[in-house]
């Protein structure tokens, strides 16, 4: 093997422990998914809109500057940061599994401090349940799969399984194409005075 | 003209607390359009389900405030309500690859629930709001395959409250 691909090897590594340690930590995963939806921001901003305090948000914009997975753009004061997109694909030893560690679930994870739905489900599943339940979100948006479906798969109740479902909606809304799918309710033809009215 | 409004879980979930506004909204259309909405029994099971660490859904709230009621329970003696459920099943099944058997039986009790009412004739316009594209779609489907193509609507549950709150909705907002 060249030395060249042994760093590669190496990168992958440090990647793979990077996103590991953003899992673990929600206000990691959060910062992380705030730098790449604003695309550039300081530490100013993120204690703005994040409502970190001063020595949180520089000791976590740190952690993610050190562990390679946001960058600086702009050395200058202030400084600007950028995320470098995570897109780490793991796969089993049989090669029969594999699954895309994404930034859909970096933000789903930086949500649970805010969620209670999906703060219960860490806590009983772990982020690899999340994982899977965010699988099934995208699924079901898509119209492939109900909650009941995923209940009877994971061995959970149809309202456990549709309270997580819901709760990671916003975030398969905004990491996936989805098309939106029913009727709007000015469409309804409801009551003979609404549908006179509208006409 | 009798319309009837069947409710999935999930449209109860998304309403969430009677303190929150989608709640509110929701009771709101209920009230001045004058709808009930009915609820299938495996619904209402799902609803009332004993689940840890989880505030309890409100359906028996909506139901003493007489805008939500559970359905007579499924006979299958009539031909099309077995029909309508057995299909719905395999255009599930037939979204996510899967035999149809393993299709859960209540994804198909919306659509099999719609199916008694048009048949018996004590509805002839049916809406169907759940947060499951698939059984919602796949109940618009396979009625119209029995011939009700013009009197069955799915109605995405999410899509639903966040018309009723969005500002320019006419019927979230105006008196009537």
């Amino acid at each position: 093997m060249s030395r060249t691909s042994n760093r590669a090897d190496g990168d992958i590594v440090r990647d793979f422990l990077s996103v590991a340690d953003i899992l673990e930590k929600p206000q990691l995963a959060q910062l992380y998914t705030y730098f790449a939806r604003e695309g550039e921001a300081t530490v100013q901003d993120v204690m703005d809109d994040l409502d970190f305090a001063q020595g949180t948000a520089y000791s976590y914009v740190n952690r993610l500057v050190d562990a390679g997975v946001v960058e600086v753009t702009h050395d200058e004061q202030p400084r600007r940061y950028t995320v470098r997109e995570i897109d780490l694909t793991v796969t089993t030893a049989a090669g029969n599994r594999e699954y895309t560690i994404t930034p859909a679930l970096i933000d789903a994870v930086g949500r649970r401090e805010s969620n209670a739905d999906i703060d219960t489900y860490i806590d009983r599943h772990g982020v690899a349940g999340l994982a899977t339940a965010l699988t099934y979100g995208v699924a079901r948006e898509r119209g492939e799969v109900t909650h009941r479906l995923m209940a009877e798969d994971l061995d959970i109740s149809p309202l456990a399984a549709e309270l997580i479902l819901q709760a990671l909606r916003p975030v398969v809304y905004e990491h996936y194409d989805i098309e939106t799918s029913g009727t709007s309710v000015d469409e309804l033809e409801i009551g003979g005075a609404d549908a006179a009215d509208d006409a | 003209m009798s319309t009837l409004h069947i409710a999935d879980t999930g449209l109860f979930v998304a309403m969430g607390q009677p303190s929150n506004g989608r709640y509110q909204a929701v009771r709101r259309f209920a009230r001045r359009n004058d709808i009930t909405f009915v609820l299938p029994e495996r619904v209402y099971g799902e609803l009332t389900v004993d689940e840890p660490d989880v505030e309890e859904v409100p359906v028996d709230t909506a139901i003493d405030e007489g805008w939500a009621d559970v359905a007579a329970p499924l006979t299958f003696s009539e031909p099309i309500v077995s029909r309508a459920m057995d299909g719905v099943q395999r255009y599930i099944a037939n979204a996510d690859d899967r035999a149809a058997d393993e299709v859960e039986r209540a994804d198909a009790a919306l659509a099999a629930l719609a199916a008694r009412h048009l048949n018996e004739g004590t509805a002839t316009e049916v809406y169907i709001y759940t947060t499951d594209i698939a059984a919602g779609e796949g109940a618009e489907t396979v009625l119209t395959s029995e011939g009700y193509a013009d009197s069955v609507t799915f109605v995405n549950g999410f899509r639903f409250i966040e018309d009723l709150l969005s500002p320019g909705c006419k019927r979230g907002t105006e008196l009537r």
